[in-house]
């Protein structure tokens, strides 16, 4: 597992992190959301040791990580980079070596990687030689190429068509599920994170504001929410109850807001009494409302 | 799966790649055939242009027995003070002046005429004019009679010894090339190394790899990696070129000195490790501060300047060794490993000198790189904007 622990640093007079902490544990997915500047990068550099956090500290399995145990996790900056002259093959095994593996495992787990994203017959090419695609896999293969224990992914969707998001989402499965990994990964492309990811961590200027599975995500939310579609009823037919008030209208209905005190069996017994009631359901915000709710406020 | 537990051998990694990336690169390989003609081309001038002795050949016309003497006495004057004159014989002036036009003599004895195309060359002229008094002092001999015993006495003057004030060094013209040679080649392993570290450090900064690099290894491993790897590559082409240009010089006879070749071309190396040390860190710096090639230049102004201004004075220092400006030259850390080398090789550097000096730049090389390497740490990471070095020195605190 690995865990960062009330992380600050700023640049200058700028706070980017102020106390950011948050868990991966071994086999799990975690998604790591925010807007834009909330400190997303600051933290996976941090995570990384690209950078060194003013306080706090970086634990892996419970201990803090040293150089060691940094060196085999697996990293993929936001930035994409890769030598643009050297060949495929060449720089896997170059990079490789420097995460610590002898030269013969190298050159082994460089043409495995390789052939398992689909790239095997480009491994002699240079890297500039390669679609943005093929350029894509190639830096997924330089985070996996020495069998990481902790995978550390910058927005490593942006850019990828449907057909690519599949793959890389399979990839992350398998590296979590089968070797036990610690994956976590940015990225604004909520519905994806809410589809697949163990846990979400919700950054915002610098704090953690929201974290959990998200059920536990959901649950925390302090508005109750009802969607309701009701034939034949006059408008307003909800305004008998006091502390329900009408925040959105839907296609033949409503959606409603309950104070605390109100009893959603109270809401649905006048509703019938009101017409006939076709649709009556709790709203489950997506992470895309509640991230609108927890950045706007 | 065999992994290593710590990151301590990883420049080693790194320097293998820095090498072996350029060494197939083109630009290394057209830069050392460049070199390699023009000291092919330089060599192959001194060989043609030859010993130094000089030596002339004097031709004589028609079968008269006094320009004939006259001719031989010159020749013997000339053995005595070290100027070969070699006597070719004509028929006639007419045949004589055709040798001389076609240059195959320097010049035609006629009659009590020493005859040139434009000219006549000077040690020639006074070879002949010595040879030409003694044969009429000869003749004056004969008339009054004089005992062939004081003949010979006068006949067998040996010529007057030669003296300086200041020490003289025969070997001065061949050394004073040699150190020429040097202190180019110097100047373009200097500068050229450390362009191509400072083009390094951009190109893994521009295309963002850095960040990957150092997500596996520290920057300094990074940084020494590369000053090595580079550094090694440019010892190897200087000691390539060096045994080529020595191997050329003794096969065409352009070298009389391959000893002092051989200590010439030792004391390149050495001192090329010694002005890349003090270097490399600080074109590492420039590459870190920048984002793209086009802003290097630049950065590397500063640095550019002060080994060219060192450039000049060690030529400078070709002519006047022990003048103030070589010497202050030869133990400034930023100059030193151009201007000593001339020193050197001029015989004007004392051995306290010479140590005193490599004292003072391994010194500062182990004074500056822990500087540059915090430079580099603290500015490799910043793209974007021209990284100011006092940032640079902050952001990395740990030193």
């Amino acid at each position: 597992m690995l865990e960062l622990i009330d992380l600050h640093r700023r640049f200058d007079d700028v706070v980017a992190l102020d106390g950011v902490s948050f868990a991966v544990p071994d086999g799990e997915i975690v998604g790591f959301v925010g807007p834009n500047g909330s400190g997303k990068t600051t933290t996976m550099r941090i995570a990384l040791g690209v950078l060194e956090p003013d306080s706090g500290t970086v634990r892996w399995h419970g201990r803090e990580l040293d150089a060691d145990e940094r060196r085999r996790f697996g990293y993929m900056p936001e930035e994409r980079g890769l030598y643009p002259k050297m060949r495929v093959h060449e720089q896997l095994v170059y990079l490789a070596r420097l995460h610590g593996l002898g030269s013969p495992d190298a050159a082994r787990r460089a043409t495995e990687v390789l052939d398992a994203l689909g790239v095997a017959d480009r491994a002699d090419d240079r890297v500039e030689a390669l679609s943005l695609g093929n350029q894509q896999r190639v830096q997924l293969a330089a985070a996996l190429v020495h069998e990481p224990t902790c995978l550390v992914l910058d927005e490593p969707f942006s850019g990828l068509d449907p057909v690519g998001v599949d793959a890389l989402a399979n990839v992350l499965l398998r590296q979590a599920r089968n070797h036990g990994v610690s994956v976590v990964f940015s990225s604004h492309q909520l519905e994806l994170v809410e589809r697949f990811c163990d846990r979400i961590v919700l950054i915002h200027r610098g704090r953690v504001v929201a974290s959990g599975t998200i059920d536990e995500l959901r649950a925390m939310r302090t508005r109750r929410l009802l969607r309701v579609e009701v034939r034949r009823a006059a408008d307003g037919w909800f305004e008998v109850i006091p502390g329900v008030v009408a925040v959105d209208v839907v296609a033949g209905g409503v959606v409603l807001e309950l104070a605390d005190d109100v009893d959603e069996q109270r809401v649905l017994d006048v509703a019938r009494a009101a017409g006939d009631v076709e649709h009556f359901s709790r709203v489950r915000p997506t992470l895309a409302e509640l991230f609108r709710e927890v950045v706007q406020g | 799966m065999n992994v290593r537990a710590t990151d301590r051998g990883a420049w080693r990694l790194v320097a293998r790649r820095d090498l072996s990336v350029r060494l197939r690169d083109r630009g290394f390989v057209i830069s050392t055939l460049i070199t390699i003609t023009v000291l092919t081309v330089i060599i192959l001038i001194r060989a043609v242009g030859g010993s130094d002795a000089p030596s002339f050949s004097l031709g004589v016309a028609g079968a008269s027995a006094g320009p004939s003497d006259v001719a031989e006495a010159a020749a013997s004057v000339g053995r005595s003070i070290g100027v070969e004159v070699d006597v070719r014989r004509f028929d006639d002036e007419r045949a004589a002046e055709a040798a001389l036009l076609a240059g195959e003599v320097d010049a035609v004895l006629q009659g009590d005429e020493l005859v040139g195309v434009r000219d006549v060359p000077d040690r020639l002229e006074q070879v002949v004019q010595a040879a030409a008094i003694g044969s009429r002092l000869r003749e004056t001999l004969d008339e009054y009679d004089v005992p062939p015993a004081v003949r010979s006495d006068l006949a067998d003057q040996a010529p007057i010894g030669v003296r300086t004030l200041e020490p003289h060094d025969p070997d001065r013209d061949e050394n004073g090339a040699l150190a020429l040679i040097a202190v180019v080649l110097l100047y373009g392993q200097l500068f050229g190394y450390g362009i191509w570290i400072a083009t390094g450090v951009i190109e893994e900064k521009s295309s963002r790899v850095v960040e990957i690099l150092l997500s596996a290894i520290g920057p300094r491993q990074l940084m020494a990696g590369k000053i090595v790897g580079i550094g090694l590559l440019g010892l190897g082409q200087l000691a390539v070129i060096a045994i080529y240009a020595i191997v050329l010089a003794r096969l065409t006879g352009a070298l009389e000195l391959p000893g002092e070749a051989i200590g010439v071309a030792l004391l390149s190396i050495g001192w090329f490790l010694l002005g890349f040390a003090f270097y490399a860190g600080l074109f590492a710096v420039a590459g870190s501060l920048v984002s793209r090639m086009e802003e290097l230049q630049n950065a590397m102004t500063p640095i550019n300047l002060v080994i060219f201004v060192s450039l000049f004075i060690s030529i400078g220092a070709l002519q006047d060794p022990d003048g103030s400006l070589p010497r202050i030259a030869s133990f400034l850390p930023t100059s030193s490993a151009l201007a000593m080398p001339v020193r050197i090789v001029l015989g004007s550097a004392t051995t306290s000198e010479v140590a005193l000096s490599i004292a003072i730049v391994v010194l500062c090389a182990a004074a500056l790189i822990p500087v540059s390497a915090r430079l580099y740490a603290g500015a490799i990471l910043r793209i974007g904007a021209r990284v100011k070095l006092r940032d640079a020195w902050r952001s990395s605190r740990t030193g």
